[in-house]
């Protein structure tokens, strides 16, 4: 094992290295947050957070909740557990919303011309400050899974509407009832048109009728916390500080 | 007692001093800032080619024009990315610290800054491949049917802005396998999931393209094919570990009241009810 003499020999120096460590930090932890991220959301789920006409009451309510939880777990751990910063999830959903606002402005709009009240990005700011408040209020991961989790997911669906509101307004569109956002869908038809016919509005839950909104959500809250859990056990890997000794 | 007042004293005499008038000596802001400029003009440039020839020069590969104008430029990326590669991490390795054990502890800082900065540039890149040109990838198939796996879209993203990425990921690891004694004696778990995960994406084109040849898979964006990426995307997180390391390290080095300073075990909050 070394020994060294300390690098520095006043609190002015140790001060100004840490406050470098500091600046150089926040640069990199919001350019890999938002790169990977949104790489993980647009995958995973994009094709409900890139079109007004998928936003619809059952699968976008459960899936985009449930797979951006992911993140902001183990933003939290790393930043809570370690350092004691009690906003790693809003941390990494302003990443995430900064991404998808800049790639739907300069590519969805501004180079394959769709028009950006089509292409617009819900937000998950509400859902990530209860998560982040939960935690710092309980100081415990358990507590922060059940009611933290369970209140991002039920959450998500009431942070839309005043985005959402509008595309639902009806629409008497050459005879057949629609909404906007439907009508946008047909006008501009995409190679992922024939899945939005697949998949969206469809199954035995429309004979619940209003019903499925609530429903859709109190399932995802539900499964939500089962994926903090999860991944809350997956941040301890990637917060580890280890050094394996030996070669490669 | 009298040790304590003096303590106290000198504490309140650095109090004094103005401290955050200059980080000279402990970080290199042009290296940071010629690197983000570089990546920055580059990327630009980049999109302004694609607006300008994507729709005019791109939509059907088995043209001339096709050939000319992106084709001719994935074969140069490919050319130039391999002789970067090969120079940077060739560099690296050739100028290696051979007496990490005489390393100066100032030194030991600066080389942690130099690293951070190795990896500022490395999430920068990070950040146009995974977030911008990902998402533009998407936004251009859910438009234009593909009639060749080297789309205008893929030409930027799978073999420029991957390929750029890479180069760093593996030019700060070698950088502090080389270069810092904690980072020599071990290999850092952190960092390397951090630059290996990441990595993986690229070969994992591979299984994606295979994958588009059976189907038209841009009609899901969100399809399982794509899941291999999100995957990996996770790796990238490691990152926070390894700036943990980091900064325990720099911790030690800069606790100026200790006499000496060893490889001390990481400190751990246990103080969580979970």
């Amino acid at each position: 094992m070394r020994t060294v003499a300390p690098g520095v020999d006043s609190y002015a120096e140790a001060y100004r290295v840490h406050r470098a460590f500091d600046y150089i930090l926040v640069f990199i932890f919001i350019t890999l947050l938002t790169g990977i991220h949104h790489l993980h959301a647009m995958l995973s789920v994009g094709d409900w957070t890139f079109w007004t006409d998928w936003k619809d009451r059952r699968w976008w309510l459960f899936v985009i909740p449930l797979s951006s939880l992911v993140f902001p777990v183990v933003g939290q751990y790393i930043l809570w557990q370690h350092c004691r910063v009690p906003f790693g999830a809003t941390l990494m959903v302003v990443c995430l919303l900064l991404g998808q606002w800049i790639d739907r402005v300069n590519n969805f709009a501004g180079w394959v011309y769709y028009p950006l009240n089509f292409v617009w990005p819900g937000t998950l700011l509400p859902s990530a400050i209860i998560l982040d408040l939960v935690l710092m209020f309980t100081n415990s991961y358990v507590l922060t899974a059940v009611l933290g989790a369970w209140s991002w997911g039920i959450l998500f669906y009431p942070s839309q509407w005043y985005m959402l509101g509008a595309f639902h307004l009806p629409v008497d569109y050459h005879g057949v009832l629609m909404s906007i956002a439907d009508v946008q869908g047909f006008e501009y038809i995409r190679t992922g048109t024939p899945e939005y016919i697949r998949i969206i509005e469809k199954g035995t839950l429309r004979t619940f009728g209003q019903d499925v909104t609530p429903v859709s959500a109190f399932f995802c809250a539900f499964a939500c916390i089962l994926v903090y859990f999860v991944f809350n056990q997956f941040a301890k890997l990637v917060a580890s500080v280890k050094f394996i000794k030996g070669r490669i | 007692m009298s040790a304590t007042t003096q303590a106290v004293a000198q504490y309140q005499a650095d109090q004094a001093k103005p401290i955050l008038t200059s980080f000279k000596g402990i970080i290199n802001g042009a290296h940071w800032l010629f690197g983000v400029a570089f990546i920055t003009l580059m990327y630009v440039a980049v999109r302004i080619y694609e607006q300008v020839f994507a729709w005019t020069k791109g939509l059907d590969s088995f043209s001339m024009e096709f050939q000319t104008y992106w084709m001719s430029l994935f074969y140069a990326e490919v050319a130039v990315g391999a002789i970067a590669a090969f120079g940077i991490w060739g560099y690296l390795w050739k100028t290696r610290d051979r007496h990490l054990d005489q390393l100066e502890p100032m030194e030991e800082i600066r080389r942690h800054f130099k690293l951070l900065v190795w990896l500022a540039c490395y999430t920068y890149a990070v950040y146009w491949a995974a977030r911008y040109f990902a998402e533009q990838d998407g936004a251009w198939h859910q438009t234009v049917i593909r009639d060749s796996d080297f789309t205008p879209s893929h030409i930027i993203l799978f073999y420029l802005s991957f390929p750029v990425y890479i180069i760093l990921g593996i030019g700060s690891w070698l950088y502090a396998r080389t270069r810092l004694p904690q980072f020599a004696e071990g290999i850092s778990l952190p960092h390397t999931i951090a630059v290996v995960g990441p990595f993986l994406i690229l070969p994992n084109v591979g299984l994606n393209e295979w994958g588009h040849t059976f189907w038209f898979m841009e009609e899901l964006f969100s399809a399982p094919l794509h899941w291999g990426f999100v995957t990996l995307s996770w790796t990238g997180l490691a990152l926070g570990g390894l700036m943990l390391q980091l900064m325990y390290r720099l911790i030690q080095l800069t606790n100026f009241e200790a006499e000496d300073i060893t490889n001390e075990p990481m400190p751990h909050h246990h103080n969580m009810v979970d």
